[in-house]
């Protein structure tokens, strides 16, 4: 009979025969292998939702803001505060040949009154190229244009959630008036949907967008929060920001504007939750410890029981290291069973969490799941398998 | 090559326990012993004289604190606890009173378990080795019942093709028959002494019964811990 073989049939067995017994070492691996694996599926999938999000913008976008809005891998304290840019900066930006989309952002909030109802809603103000770099495309009637910007039309897109709300569905918002503060819109489309919102991603199906020069309105300083600039893919994009760099130098100082990219911004949003992620795997990782501890316990109370079978095996030929396998492999199969079934609990955790949350569970975590508990298996039997293999076997076979 | 006349041998060994500071006990004292090939040996005496500490002794299951053992040309004073797992797993067959076959192996499990620790290449298919001795023995309808399904004279015979499977030397039995009924422990004894004359294997019983001790062509007394001439 093949040795290894033999060995793991032998420790199976002994579980068939004490089934509570095994169920009951196994649980705190289980419930510590699923707390594990849950989180971190958890945490890929707020990691997904977020690079999706930042995917959406497309690839060449850059965002211009005031003051320094990364330091040195997180965020800058300035970009919160009131510098704003102005039609200068747009015309002075319009000239950079490398830039070729560029949308000025500014918002206004306010009480919205629909044909159905009203509701307290945010306008994006931009221009004509800011569907193209957002990502958002229409589903219904249009998008405002290059004309309705130069007329500083009363015209706004509205997204899908608020159209729905304010109008009853998509199709009744488009040509119906929308008045913001007491200034009468006409809602020219409706975008499709972006999905986003619930968890901290802004909801942009609530949205309404609308021209920037139309946004002056609301603003008589004629100012906006930042730029998103789409750069000529034919271009480097490092050549791009140089000549952003330059273009904005002219009038400010270097720590008066920063020009960012997504990917920069979403390294350090994943870098903070990554952290937090790992705080939480390392707290869960405190049960996976119990759990060895009580593997270790029964395999005392395993090796003392079958101190006679010890003795048989060793007079039959068994070395101490064929005792110490047999006792390891034991506690490996314990907690590596108690893994398996908490990474199938995980995954079927995982399935009903996926119908709110793109939580997933990866080969990374299912290897990890499965590596950790023969660890542990190993960790805490070594002790016990290596007592059971130093009793003398003359000992051992008189023990009663 | 000298011929070796006897297959293990010791000489001036004594086993001695330390009970406290000052109190050694002694189990044996400077017994020196041969036994040769082909020899049905029994070794008998009363309880506490030291018989069980001398088969433990010849079965390698523990050594001695002063003297020497040789089996074959080796000194097992030098020899590691792997070399003697193997010396045990190939060189002596045991049998034992509480028959000790492991419970949650079947027969056929039981029976192949030392051939599991082998580490010699086997000039035979010890599965169907088994079968065969099985067969031989009455046994085969047994091979995947388990040894609490077994009579005491069942588990025994599985017990001694255990100690066969490994085509040993030796069999070395502790009072094999303790715990069997009169009639079956003759049984046993016939057998071992069958496998003696007809196998020329060489067999040691220990034992404190006189009519079983019979069976031995040789009959070694020990009390108090030394040899008494026979």
């Amino acid at each position: 009979m093949n040795y290894a073989l033999f060995i793991i049939k032998s420790a199976l067995e002994d579980f068939k025969r004490s089934k509570m017994q095994t169920f009951l070492t196994s649980l705190g691996i289980v419930i510590g292998v699923f707390a594990v694996i849950m989180l971190m599926a958890l945490g890929l999938g707020l990691k997904k939702y977020i690079s999706d999000q930042f995917d959406s913008l497309g690839k060449n976008t850059l965002f211009i803001a005031p003051g320094k809005v990364l330091q040195g891998g997180s965020f800058g304290v300035s970009s919160f505060l009131g510098n704003r840019f102005d039609i200068r900066d747009l015309n002075r930006l319009s000239r950079v040949r490398s830039i070729v989309g560029l949308a000025p952002m500014s918002s206004k909030s306010g009480e919205a009154k629909g044909s159905i109802k009203s509701d307290y809603v945010t306008i994006f103000f931009s221009s004509s190229d800011f569907a193209d770099i957002s990502g958002f495309s229409i589903d219904k009637g249009r998008l405002f244009d290059k004309a309705d910007v130069s007329k500083r039309a009363k015209v706004l897109v509205a997204g899908p959630k608020i159209a729905e709300k304010l109008f009853g569905s998509s199709v009744d918002a488009i040509d119906k008036k929308v008045s913001i503060d007491n200034v009468n819109f006409t809602i020219i489309g409706v975008l499709k949907s972006k999905g986003g919102g619930g968890f901290g991603g802004p909801d942009y199906d609530s949205y309404f967008f609308g021209p920037y020069t139309t946004g002056f309105l609301f603003d008589p300083q004629k100012q906006f929060t930042r730029f998103a600039v789409k750069a000529d893919p034919n271009v480097s994009i490092e050549q791009v920001k140089d000549d952003i760099n330059r273009a904005m130098l002219q009038r400010y100082k270097e720590d008066e504007f920063s020009i960012v990219e997504p990917s920069e911004i979403m390294s350090v949003v994943n870098s903070i939750f990554g952290i937090m992620n790992i705080v939480l795997v390392a707290i869960a990782s405190i049960s996976l410890l119990v759990g060895g501890i009580g593997i270790m316990n029964i395999m005392y109370v395993t090796v003392s029981d079958k101190t006679r079978e010890v003795g048989i095996r060793r007079a039959l030929g068994a070395r101490k290291k064929d005792i110490l396998m047999q006792f390891l492999v034991e506690s490996i199969a314990l907690s590596v069973i108690g893994g398996a079934v908490g990474l199938g609990l995980a995954a079927i955790g995982v399935f009903f969490v996926q119908n709110y949350f793109p939580a997933y569970i990866d080969l990374l975590s299912m290897s990890l799941a499965l590596g950790v508990s023969s660890s542990i298996g190993i960790i805490f039997g070594v002790l016990p398998a290596k007592k059971a293999a130093a009793l003398e076997p003359v000992e051992a076979i008189r023990y009663e | 090559m000298p011929e070796i006349m006897f297959m293990i041998k010791l000489s001036n060994v004594s086993k001695s326990y330390q009970v406290d500071e000052e109190t050694t006990f002694f189990a044996l004292r400077q017994v020196s012993l041969e036994i040769k090939e082909k020899e049905f040996v029994s070794i008998t005496g009363p309880s506490g004289s030291g018989k069980s500490t001398l088969m433990h002794l010849i079965g390698l299951l523990d050594k001695p604190t002063t003297g020497e053992i040789i089996i074959g040309e080796k000194k097992i004073s030098v020899l590691n606890d792997d070399d003697l797992s193997s010396l045990r797993n190939e060189f002596v067959g045991f049998v034992f009173q509480q028959f000790n076959l492991i419970s949650k192996l079947s027969v056929l499990e039981n029976i192949l378990l030392p051939t599991v620790y082998s580490r010699k290449e086997l000039n035979y298919d010890p599965q169907k080795k088994a079968v065969d001795l099985l067969n031989k023995f009455g046994l085969f309808d047994k091979k995947n019942s388990f040894p609490n399904k077994l009579s005491g004279g069942q588990q025994q015979r599985v017990a001694i093709l255990r100690a066969l499977i490994m085509e040993p030397k030796l069999i070395l039995a502790d009072e094999p028959t303790g715990n069997l009924d009169s009639k079956t422990g003759h049984e046993i004894m016939r057998l071992l002494k069958d496998l003696n004359e007809k196998e020329k294997i060489t067999v040691a019983v220990v034992t404190h019964e006189a009519d079983i001790a019979a069976y031995g062509r040789r009959i070694v007394r020990v009390k108090d811990g030394k040899l008494v001439k026979s």
